[in-house]
C-alpha cells in the first residue's frame, strides 16, 4: 500500500460513515484540530461529520531529513464526529481492518493520553491508540474548545499518516515510503525538510517574526471588534505559526512563551464567544 | 441471592480504575446498610474496560413490626369501656376489626392504636434505586462528558449488566438501560455474552479471553515474565508501578521478549530504562545490574503467533534507542561546564531569577550546611555538585526525558570525569521524588537536595505563592516531606530555624514578603509536613502534636520525641503525670513572668520539690541537648510525688503576692523544662473531660 491508498481508503471509510471529505485547510497549522473544520463545528450544537488531510507543521521538529522519523511537516488524518457515538472505538477499529490490518495478529491498546492544546484554549480525555508499541493515532472526546465547554461531545480521532504507513509498509525509515507507486516520499519531501530546518532553525529573521505576531494580533482584536470572526481565527493561526518560528529559533524566554501562549489564548477565546454568542451560525 | 454488576467502560487509566473499584465496593455497601438489606461476601474485580461487584444479598429488607396510633385513650373508650364513634371510626378508616384495638403507651400518653406486620422492600427494588446512584457518586481527578449524555465519568460507560439471583435489575443511567449481557475481548472476541450468575460471568469471560481478576493477571504475568527469563538467568529491572498499571491496562495478559542492536548497549542503564518504559511501556531486562539486549513487553492478546507484536515493537524501540544516543552523544560534546554557563538564560521562576542565579544561592547554603554537620568533613564536593546540578537542565536528554533530570547530570558528570562524590551528588539531588523513594546515598546528595529544596521553598514562598487545599503548583509540599525524610533517614542534627534563617539571608531583598511572614509560614508548613509524615508512621496524633509543640529547633529531635512519648505511654506513671501537668499548665495560664528565690520558700513540701527540681534538671538538660527524650522523660517522672505533696499542701494562689509570685516562679521554672521535651497538655487521657483539639 502507499500512502495515497491509505488516504483514499480512509477517505472512503469516512465518507461511508457519513463523513463529509472537507480539503486541508490553506494556513499553516500545528495540527489538524486548529482548522475551522473542527475548532467552529466542535463549538456549536449541531451535529457534524468531518474528515480531512491536513499537512501539519511543527517547526522544532525539524532534523534536516536526517532522521528517519521526524519531520517539520506531517500529515495528519483528521476525523470529527459530533456527538460521539456509541460504537465509535469499533467503528475506528474498523477503519484499520478495512485497510487490511488484521488484528488478530496485533496488539492495539489505547493508552492512556489526554490532549491538551493551551494555545486554543482546547482539551480533551482519551488515548494514543498504540499498534504494536508504535503510535498511530490521538482519540480523544473533546471537553473545551476556545475556552468554552463544548456540547454535545464530539469525538476527535487522528490518524499519524506516515506513522501508519511506517507500519503497513514495514518501513523503518520515513523517506522510504512510497507516497504512490511511483513516488517515493524522499521523492517529494526530503529536500522541503531539509530546506525548511534550515530555515526553521537558522535562517527565519527573528524580527520579521515578532512583526508577524505582532501584526496579526492586532488584525485579530480589530477584526473580532468587527464580528468578522472568520478571518480573525485565520489571524490567530498565523500568530500560532509565527510563534512556534520563533520558539524554533531559540528567540522565546519561558516568560515570554508564557505570554504569547495566553496573547494568542486570549483572542481564541474571544472568537468562540463571540461564534457562539451569534448562536453558531457562519 | 447472588447480586452481579458489571459497569462496561471505555479503557480506563489505571490510576482510575483501583480507587474506582474500591469507591465502588464502599458506596455500594454503605447504600446497602443504610437501605437495611443484609449483604455478605461483597468483592470486587477489576479491569480497564470492567468494574465489577459481586455480592450475596438477602431477597429483602426483614419484615418490620409497625406501631400505628390513633384517638387518646380518654376519647376512645367510654368511662364502661365501649369504644366510642372515635375508635369505631378509626378502625373503620384502617380497615382492621375494632377489636385489634389496644392501649399504646407514647411519651405523650395513653392512645388506642394496634400493631402491624410491615414487609420489607424487595432487594431487587431496592438495588435499583442504590446502584444508579452509587454508579453516579464515583468520581474521579479528572472526569469527562460524552455524545449527549449529562454523566461525568472517567471513561464512557458503554454497558451497565445487572443482576440479582440471575434476572435483571431494570434501571437506566443517563439514558443507558441495565442488561443481562456483557462483551467479551475487545479485539479478539467482541460478541455478546448472556451472564446468569457469576461464575458463569467468570468462565465465559477466560473463554472469550478475558481474566476479570486483577491478582490473577498479575500473577500470570509474573510466571510469564519468570519463564521468559529464567534460562537467560536474566532478571526484570524491576518497576512495580509499570507492573500494576499493565496488570491493569490488559484483560489478556501475554508477555513477549524482543531484542535491540548490541551498539544501544552503551547507554547508561537509566537511559535505556527510560526510552523503553516511556511510550512502549517495556521492562528494561539486566543480568546482576547490567542492561542485556533484551527487552519485555505485554500484549493484550493470547499469543504473538506470527511475531509481529515482537517485530513492531523491536522496531519502534530502535528508533527510540536511535534518538537517545543521538542526544548522548550531541550533549557531551559540549559538557556540563558549558551548558552550566547556559543556565543565566533559564527562567527558575519569575521573580527569582534564573537557574543560574538558584546555582550560586545553592552553593551558599550547601556550604553553610555542610558546616553545621558533624558528619560533614569538607564541603568542596557538596559545593561543586550545587554548581552543576542544573546543567542537566538544558541538555537535549532531559528535554526528551524529563523525568532523568538529575540523574542526567550525574551521568554526564562520571563520563567527564568530574569527581565520583560530585557526580553521585548532581545524580541523586531530586531524590527522594516522595516519602516511598529512597533518600540520597550520599551525604553530599543529601545536603545538595536539602538546600534545592529548601531554596524552592523559601523563594516561592517569599514572592507570595500560597500553597492550599489542593493547589501546590510549585510541589513545595512534596519538597518539605523530601527534606524532613532525609534529615530523619540520616538522623541529621542542625538547627533548623538556623538554616531557614540563611536560606533567606543568601536570597537578600529577592523576597518582597516580610521575613517575619515567611519562616511564620515556612515553620507551620514544615509542621505540618512533619504531622503527616509521623501520623503515616502510625503514631498517636495527640502525641505528635504534644512533640511538635514542644517547637521545632530540630527535626530530627522532633521525631525523637514522639519515639519517646510513644515508648512511655503505656507506662503507670505516664498518665497521671500528663494530668500534672496540665495543672500546672492551667494554673499558670495568665500569669506574669515571676522570679524565683529559693530563700523565700516556707512550706517543708514547696522547699521539697524545689530541691528535686533542682537535681532533676541537672540530670535532663543534658539528655535533652543529645536528644534522649526517653531518659529525659524518664527523669521528669521524678517531679510526680514532689508535685502531688505539693498541691496538697501548699497554697500557690497565697494572699501574700511574694509568696505567690515565688511559687508560680517555681511551677514556671519547670514548665520551661517540661516544654522542652513535650507540650503535655496536647496529650489526650481517657475519660478526661476537656477536649482537646486535634
Amino acid at each position: 500500500m502507499s500512502l495515497q491508498s491509505l488516504i483514499m481508503n480512509l477517505q472512503k471509510y469516512w465518507a461511508d460513515q457519513g463523513c463529509y471529505l472537507a480539503p486541508s485547510y490553506d494556513l499553516e497549522v500545528g495540527a489538524g484540530t486548529m482548522t475551522p473544520d473542527t475548532f467552529f463545528r466542535v463549538l456549536d450544537k449541531r451535529a457534524w461529520k468531518v474528515a480531512y488531510v491536513q499537512p501539519s507543521r511543527r517547526p522544532t521538529d525539524g532534523r534536516y531529513g536526517k532522521n528517519p522519523h521526524r519531520v517539520q511537516k506531517h500529515h495528519q488524518f483528521q476525523v470529527i464526529v459530533k456527538p460521539s457515538p456509541a460504537d465509535i472505538q469499533q467503528l475506528y477499529i474498523n477503519s484499520l481492518t478495512s485497510l487490511g490490518i488484521d488484528l488478530k495478529d496485533h496488539d492495539l491498546r489505547f493508552d492512556e493520553d489526554d490532549w491538551e492544546s493551551p494555545t486554543i484554549g482546547a482539551w480533551g480525555v482519551g488515548w494514543q491508540v498504540m499498534l504494536d508499541g508504535l503510535e498511530i493515532t490521538q482519540f480523544t472526546y473533546f471537553q473545551q474548545a476556545g475556552g468554552l465547554e463544548v456540547f454535545p461531545i464530539p469525538v476527535e480521532i487522528t490518524y499519524g499518516l506516515e506513522r501508519l504507513e511506517m507500519f503497513l509498509e514495514e518501513k523503518d525509515n520515513i523517506y522510504d515510503l512510497k507516497w504512490s507507486e511511483d513516488v517515493s516520499y524522499r521523492d517529494l519531501r526530503y529536500e522541503e525538510e531539509r530546506q525548511f530546518s534550515e530555515f526553521n532553525f537558522n535562517q527565519a529573521t527573528v524580527r520579521s517574526l515578532r512583526e508577524i505576531f505582532n501584526q496579526a494580533e492586532r488584525e485579530a482584536g480589530r477584526l473580532i471588534e468587527k464580528d468578522l470572526i472568520l478571518p480573525a481565527y485565520d489571524q490567530c493561526l498565523k500568530c500560532s505559526h509565527a510563534f512556534n518560528l520563533l520558539d524554533s529559533r531559540g528567540a522565546i524566554s519561558v516568560t515570554e512563551r508564557v505570554k504569547m501562549i495566553a496573547q494568542i489564548r486570549a483572542l481564541v477565546n474571544q472568537v468562540a464567544l463571540r461564534f457562539t454568542g451569534a448562536g453558531g451560525a457562519s | 441471592m447472588e447480586f452481579l454488576l458489571e459497569i462496561n467502560v471505555e479503557e480506563m487509566p489505571s490510576s482510575h480504575v483501583r480507587t474506582a473499584v474500591e469507591d465502588l465496593r464502599d458506596g455500594f455497601e454503605k447504600e446497602l446498610v443504610a437501605a437495611k438489606l443484609p449483604v455478605s461476601s461483597l468483592r470486587a474485580y477489576s479491569t480497564c474496560r470492567r468494574l465489577v461487584v459481586v455480592a450475596d444479598l438477602a431477597e429483602g429488607q426483614e419484615a418490620r413490626e409497625q406501631i400505628v396510633t390513633g384517638p387518646p385513650k380518654a376519647v376512645a373508650f367510654a368511662a364502661d369501656g365501649a369504644p366510642t364513634a372515635a375508635a369505631l371510626g378509626f378502625a373503620r378508616s384502617r380497615g382492621i376489626d375494632v377489636a385489634r384495638l389496644e392501649i399504646i403507651t407514647t411519651e405523650k400518653g395513653e392512645y388506642v392504636g394496634f400493631r402491624r406486620i410491615e414487609k420489607g422492600r424487595d432487594a431487587a427494588e431496592i438495588l435499583a434505586r442504590i446502584v444508579p446512584q452509587v454508579i453516579g457518586s464515583l468520581s474521579f481527578p479528572k472526569m469527562m462528558r460524552w455524545g449527549e449524555g449529562q454523566l461525568r465519568f472517567s471513561r464512557p460507560i458503554r454497558n451497565i449488566l445487572c443482576l440479582l439471583g440471575g434476572r435483571i435489575v431494570p434501571f437506566v443511567i443517563d439514558g443507558l438501560a441495565s442488561s443481562d449481557t456483557t462483551t467479551g475481548h475487545k479485539i479478539r472476541s467482541p460478541q455478546k455474552i448472556a451472564v446468569t450468575s457469576f461464575e458463569q460471568y467468570r468462565a465465559a469471560l477466560k473463554e472469550h479471553l478475558v481474566t476479570v481478576d486483577a491478582e490473577e493477571r498479575k500473577t500470570a504475568l509474573l510466571a510469564q515474565i519468570e519463564n521468559l527469563l529464567a534460562p537467560l538467568k536474566a532478571q526484570l529491572y524491576p518497576d512495580p508501578e509499570l507492573l500494576n498499571k499493565l496488570a491493569n491496562d490488559v484483560e489478556c495478559p501475554l508477555v513477549i521478549m524482543g531484542v535491540f542492536p548490541e551498539p544501544y548497549l552503551d547507554l547508561p542503564l537509566e537511559i535505556l530504562s527510560t526510552a523503553m518504559r516511556e511510550g512502549q511501556k517495556l521492562f528494561s531486562v539486566v543480568r546482576g545490574k547490567k542492561q542485556i539486549p533484551c527487552f519485555l513487553g505485554v500484549a493484550d492478546m493470547p499469543a504473538d503467533t506470527r511475531g509481529f507484536i515482537q517485530k513492531g515493537n523491536e522496531r519502534v524501540l530502535k528508533a527510540r534507542l536511535e534518538d537517545a544516543r543521538f542526544f548522548w552523544e550531541q550533549d557531551l560534546k559540549l559538557g556540563l561546564k558549558k551548558r552550566a554557563l547556559a543556565l543565566k538564560h533559564v527562567l527558575f521562576q519569575e521573580k527569582l531569577g534564573s537557574y543560574d542565579d538558584k546555582t550560586q544561592r545553592l552553593k551558599k547554603i550547601a556550604a553553610y550546611l555542610c558546616g553545621k554537620l558533624e558528619e560533614c568533613k569538607d564541603a568542596a564536593d557538596a559545593v561543586t555538585a550545587a554548581e552543576y546540578c542544573k546543567a542537566d537542565l538544558v541538555t537535549d536528554m532531559v528535554r526528551e526525558f524529563p523525568s532523568l533530570q538529575g540523574k542526567v547530570g550525574g551521568l554526564y558528570g562520571r563520563v567527564e570525569g568530574l569527581p565520583a562524590a560530585v557526580s553521585q551528588a548532581i545524580y541523586e539531588h531530586y531524590q527522594p521524588v516522595g516519602l516511598d523513594d529512597e533518600s540520597p546515598s550520599s551525604l553530599d546528595g543529601a545536603v545538595l537536595s536539602i538546600a534545592d529544596k529548601l531554596d524552592s521553598i523559601i523563594g516561592v514562598v517569599g514572592v507570595g505563592v500560597q500553597t492550599t487545599g489542593s493547589s501546590d503548583p510549585f510541589g513545595l509540599r512534596r519538597n518539605a516531606q523530601g527534606i524532613c525524610k532525609i534529615i530523619l533517614d540520616r538522623k541529621l542534627n542542625f538547627s533548623f530555624p538556623r538554616l531557614l534563617d540563611k536560606v533567606l539571608a543568601v536570597y537578600g531583598d529577592k523576597l518582597k514578603r516580610p521575613k517575619a511572614e515567611i519562616l511564620d509560614y515556612g515553620r507551620e508548613f514544615f509542621l505540618n509536613r512533619l504531622r503527616y509524615i509521623y501520623e503515616r508512621r502510625g503514631y498517636r496524633y495527640d502525641l505528635i502534636n504534644a512533640a511538635l509543640g514542644a517547637g521545632l529547633d530540630n527535626i530530627s529531635h522532633s521525631f525523637l520525641r514522639v519515639k519517646a512519648l510513644d515508648a512511655l505511654k503505656a507506662s503507670p506513671q505516664f498518665e497521671p503525670f500528663i494530668l500534672m501537668s496540665k495543672r500546672v499548665n492551667n494554673i499558670l495560664t495568665g500569669q506574669p513572668a515571676c522570679s524565683l528565690n529559693a530563700d523565700l520558700f516556707v512550706e517543708k513540701a514547696e522547699r521539697n520539690l524545689y530541691s528535686t527540681f533542682s537535681i532533676v534538671r541537672e540530670n535532663v538538660v543534658p539528655m535533652i541537648a543529645k536528644g534522649d527524650f526517653t531518659q529525659a522523660q524518664k527523669m521528669v517522672f521524678r517531679l510526680q510525688p514532689g508535685l502531688n505533696e505539693f498541691f496538697d499542701h501548699v497554697m500557690v494562689m497565697d494572699k501574700d503576692n511574694q509568696l505567690r509570685r515565688n511559687r508560680l516562679a517555681l511551677l514556671q521554672a519547670i514548665r520551661r523544662i517540661l516544654i522542652q521535651m513535650a507540650d503535655y497538655s496536647q496529650v489526650v487521657v481517657e475519660g478526661e473531660p476537656s477536649a482537646v483539639k486535634k
